[in-house]
């Protein structure tokens, strides 16, 4: 069954029928799931933090190409962000763009961003990279912050968007993120079993050998990183709407690394593995706060805090255990969420070897 | 003013230099991008600070103790994470030292609270020196003074003493160095243990600059970061010459062209600086053969 | 017959769906017989986390209501969350508190960016906002929203006051301005220019830096080549400690005024080391010390329920905040919905039930303080009034 026997069955989207039936079930899933929401509070959620989980998703997706198959590192993801929900806010705002014009020309914008620090990025490294792509994520909030044309440091408001008519709420916005997000992600899952695709994973291996092979660095590495901004910015343009004001302050380094934990904890080279590593860090984020209401340990906390440490700085457990899981991933799990996936779906399968 | 603009900038430079200091050491040995550098002096410095304040322990006192700490927090690194990685990537160390760093920082937060303290220091902030009617405060010649001292030491260490040849042997292939009989694991840690001291004093330092508080590393953190490239990843003088480098342009810079966008200055010298010349100004440039 | 079972499926499960579908509460949205549910967000964690004093002292305050007996019945369920100064989070939060927790309104909130994203969301579900976002920008009353009731000083009218003080009681004419990058900072100096354009002036100097910035020597060596004898200061605690200490570095001493953002006069003069004495604060609250009976009060219920928590001006601005609710509340009566307290609240005149300015809501008009007063730190760190309440905002 995993055998292949052409090249086209190879890069088929779906590779049997069952995973078919599944994906469809589950698209199918993914529809009412705002309802089972709103009904059961599933998990305590809300409609908004399930955009904001699509969002990330979409945002890990887009620096997973980046860095988990093509091998760059970039912690400047932030600023792409920025980038395409500033612009978006602004065509919408100002030019008055219909938001499927103004979210396409906002990755384009933000991919064109991608483009230009993909060249000086051709000749980094590794840790240098890593710099200079925090510089890069840095310097963007910085400049955004000075230019009144995008509301200075007070930030924009963005506008509401209507639906044939009626205002769009939390609802209504989950259908279009999620649309998009599923195109987007069919889009970079095609996109990985392409030639380009294959570029990238060639680049990441060894990209001296890949140059040998004939692979265009220059081409693909700054190709890499623009569908990357592209992606992200997107997501971007998503969260300013969803978010409705957007100041510059917000899209800071913490942001870049929160993007890059994401990609890291779900698995690197998994477009399955950075959606779930998404909802998973979101949803810790959010959900990781009252302390004192965890069960049978909340209380000893509370009271460990009041002897030892400040009950002023309690909240600070969920930034520890956040630190934690990234770095038990690493540590023990080297691929991540989808390397347990993959643990598990072995196991299963050479059960009773 | 531009007299004065350049002591300044010299003055804010040796602290720069003393946290590129500290990363440097490491990245010299094991290549590894240490994010965690500013939370670690952080740590320590509270420690320090907490020494003095609550123990009522005399400054010399603390300031040993603080060593010690430091020492055993960078070897604590250096033993229970970074070692257990197998095979890391560059990015997974990256990732582990951002995780210990949010640890750190939300145990700082935790334990101390997140007001703002001040640290006891014997020599005053506000008392100068006067070169010609140019003022440095005390604190910021003595600065000066450390930092190049530490880096004089550690680059005489590092050249000359057969520990130092280990750890640069350590870097260049870990492999070779435990083939000729080195051992790289105890090298780590000491590597680790020691940046972890020199960042220490630098962030009592900076501490008795200006405020103590959780989140006072991560600016300096981001220009020290600046200051190592542009004096070079690998180079202790670099460091030093980094550091003032980035303190007197980005005064001048403020000085004169803009207040506003100083803090850009130091993001963009890093990209320009990794455009022209990736390995920093003073560094020599290794290419890694196939 | 598979296509029947498969229709008989599909009406099952719509009917399960519909019965479970929650059905309409006939009563208000967190009032019960016997709690009313507050809540509120605020950055416990991250760099701005100094703030977070004021959600627990806020705590504080619904802790000490509910020991004498609540209001008309109902003792005060309240809830903090963190939310990292970060907006994503705020709305998130504001997302759990209306949907999941179904609070009746929320108190304080501090900060502009948080509050700007979750601000509409909450009018959409009636949420009251009593001090909302705990700062004087005015966000929160323009446009005019019903359910909004900040009592913040406007930084503008703040800023112009200070200026205003510098002029005429101290006779100092050139002024100069240290501020925050951001919002905040550019109100105050727009208070103060605003002033200096009214007597025909001009700001000496506006010196202006980044909220992460640690260097200030730059800065403190601009302000003092202006040759400015009063600075006004609207930044930070940090930062005034820093331009504090660079100044005193460079032998520059002027006349230092600031906003109540930096009015913890104790904590200031020990980050300084002393350098605070003199700087003239906009301090439209009580100090810490001060016998008014209400902050006794305050001080009583701190011993209590959280000794180990500082006595410090961002904790117990929390009890400031609350104050208002607490009012609207008793005013509202046992029938408590959204329109009656905010109908109760509109009758609060003049009111001085509070530890800080008399606060005033009008049907129109929801700024609810107008007036601040000025206090001068003195050498031993305690706070001596200067003068008593002046009106800033018309």
């Amino acid at each position: 069954m995993d055998i292949k026997r052409s090249y086209y069955e190879d890069i088929e989207l779906f590779k049997s029928n069952t995973i078919l039936v599944w994906s469809i079930l589950f698209l199918v899933f993914l529809g009412i799931l705002p309802w089972l929401v709103k009904a059961y509070h599933l998990l305590g959620m809300s409609i908004y933090i399930l955009n904001l989980i699509t969002i990330n998703a979409l945002v890990a997706i887009g620096l997973n190409i980046l860095v988990g198959y093509t091998g760059q590192i970039s912690m400047g993801h932030a600023g792409f962000f920025a980038i395409g929900a500033f612009t978006s806010v602004i065509l919408v705002l100002n030019w008055n763009f219909p938001l499927w014009i103004a979210l396409p020309v906002a990755g384009f914008i933000s991919s064109a961003f991608g483009f230009i620090l993909g060249l000086p990025a051709l000749r980094l490294k590794g840790p240098y990279l890593a710099i200079a792509t925090l510089g890069f994520g840095m310097s963007i909030t910085t400049i955004i912050k000075h230019m009144e044309f995008f509301g200075g440091r007070m930030g924009l408001q963005a506008p509401k968007l209507y639906l044939f008519g009626t205002p769009m709420k939390d609802f209504h916005y989950y259908y279009v993120i999620m649309t998009i997000a599923v195109l987007m992600v069919i889009g970079a899952v095609k996109l990985i079993k392409t030639r380009v695709g294959r570029a990238f994973i060639a680049i990441r291996d060894s990209d001296i050998a890949a140059e040998a092979m004939g692979v265009n660095l220059t081409y693909y590495k700054t190709l890499a990183f623009a569908v990357s901004a592209f992606y992200t910015g997107i997501g971007g343009g998503l969260y300013a709407f969803i978010l409705g004001f957007i100041n510059p302050e917000s899209f800071h380094i913490i942001m870049s690394i929160a993007f890059l934990a994401m990609v890291v904890v779900g698995g690197l080279g998994s477009i399955m593995g950075s959606i779930a590593g998404a909802a998973l860090l979101t949803y810790l984020d959010i959900k990781l706060q009252v302390v004192q209401d965890i069960p049978a340990i909340g209380p000893a906390l509370v009271a460990f805090s009041q002897k030892y440490m400040s009950m002023a700085g309690i909240s600070n457990i969920a930034v520890i255990v956040y630190g934690l899981i990234m770095i038990l991933i690493v540590l023990f799990e080297p691929l991540g969420i989808f390397g347990f996936w993959i643990r598990t779906k072995r196991y299963w399968k050479t059960w009773p070897f | 003013m531009l007299g004065q603009l350049i002591v300044s900038g010299l003055a804010v430079g040796a602290c720069y230099s003393l946290l590129a200091l500290a990363m440097v050491i490491i990245y010299k040995t094991s290549d590894v991008l240490n994010f965690a550098q500013g939370e670690m002096a952080m740590i320590s410095t509270y420690v320090a600070f907490t020494l003095m304040e609550s123990y009522h322990v005399p400054f010399q006192w603390a300031v040993i103790f603080t060593f010690l700490f430091a020492i055993l927090l960078g070897a604590f690194f250096e033993l229970v994470f970074l070692r257990q990685a197998k095979d890391p990537t560059v990015l997974g160390l990256i990732i582990i030292t951002l995780g210990f760093e949010m640890i750190l920082m939300g145990f700082a937060g935790w334990k101390w609270g997140p007001d703002q303290r001040s640290l006891a220091f014997p020599v005053s902030n506000i008392e100068t020196y006067n070169f010609f009617g140019l003022v440095m405060s005390k604190i910021n010649f003595w600065t000066i003074v450390i930092s190049l001292v530490l880096m004089f030491i550690l680059f005489l260490f590092f050249r000359y003493t057969k520990v130092g040849i280990a750890m640069r042997a350590t870097q260049q292939n870990q492999l070779a160095a435990r083939v000729m009989g080195i051992r790289t694991k105890w090298i780590l840690s000491f590597t680790w243990a020691i940046s972890s001291m020199v960042g220490a004093v630098a962030g009592m330092l900076i501490a008795a600059l200006g405020v103590l508080d959780p989140p006072m590393m991560m600016d300096p953190l981001m220009k020290s970061f600046a200051s190592a490239v542009l004096g070079g990843m690998t180079s202790l003088p670099g460091t030093a010459v980094g550091g003032a480098m980035l303190g007197i342009i980005e005064n001048l810079f403020g000085g004169y062209v803009s207040l506003s966008f100083k803090s850009v200055v130091a993001f963009a010298i890093i990209v320009l600086m990794l455009c022209i010349k990736p390995s920093g100004l003073l560094a020599k440039h290794y290419v890694k053969k196939v | 017959m598979v296509k029947r079972n498969l229709g008989l499926i599909c009406l099952l499960t719509l009917a399960a769906f519909l019965m479970t579908a929650p059905v309409s509460a006939q009563q208000v949205r967190g009032v019960t017989d016997t709690e009313i549910l507050i809540g509120q967000t605020g950055p416990q964690t991250g760099p701005a986390a100094a703030w977070g004093a004021v959600a627990r002292g806020s705590g504080l305050f619904f802790k000490g209501i509910n020991d004498e007996g609540g209001i008309h019945g109902r003792k005060i369920k309240y809830f903090l969350r963190d939310d990292g100064y970060q907006p994503a989070k705020t709305k998130a939060i504001g997302t759990e508190f209306v949907e999941q927790i179904g609070i009746f309104g929320v108190v304080g909130c501090v900060g502009v960016g948080p509050g700007m994203s979750v601000r509409d969301y909450y009018t959409e579900n009636k949420v009251l906002m009593v001090s909302f976002g705990c700062s004087g920008v005015t966000n929160w009353i323009q446009p005019f929203n019903r359910y909004i009731f900040p009592v913040y000083q406007l930084y503008v009218d703040e800023a112009k006051a200070l200026t205003r003080y510098f002029y005429e009681n101290m006779k100092l004419t050139k002024v100069a301005v240290f501020y925050q990058n951001d919002d905040y900072g550019k109100q105050g100096l727009e208070g103060v220019e605003r002033y200096e354009k009214e007597k025909g002036l001009k700001v000496v100097a506006a010196v202006s830096a980044e909220v992460t910035d640690r260097d200030l020597s730059s800065h403190a060596l601009k302000l003092k080549n202006s040759g400015a004898e009063a600075v006004v200061l609207w930044a930070m605690p940090t930062h005034g400690a820093l331009l504090l200490a660079e100044c005193a570095k460079i032998g520059y001493k002027p006349q230092w005024g600031t906003s109540s953002t930096l009015s913890d006069g104790p904590l200031m003069m020990q980050i300084t080391k002393g350098l605070w004495a003199g700087m003239i604060n906009s301090f439209p609250i009580e100090p810490p010390d001060s016998n008014n009976p209400l902050m006794v009060k305050y001080r009583a219920w701190h011993q209590k329920y959280e000794p180990n928590e500082r006595w410090g001006t961002f904790y117990y601005s929390g009890c400031l905040y609350a104050e208002p609710l607490a009012e609207g509340l008793r005013r509202a009566g046992r029938n408590l919905t959204p329109e009656t307290f905010i109908k109760a609240m509109e009758t609060i005149r003049d009111w001085r039930g509070a530890i800080g300015a008399p606060i005033t809501f009008t049907p129109t008009d929801h700024q609810g303080t107008r007036d601040t007063r000025f206090a001068q730190v003195q050498p031993d760190g305690s706070m001596k009034i200067l003068t008593d309440w002046i009106r800033i905002t018309k």
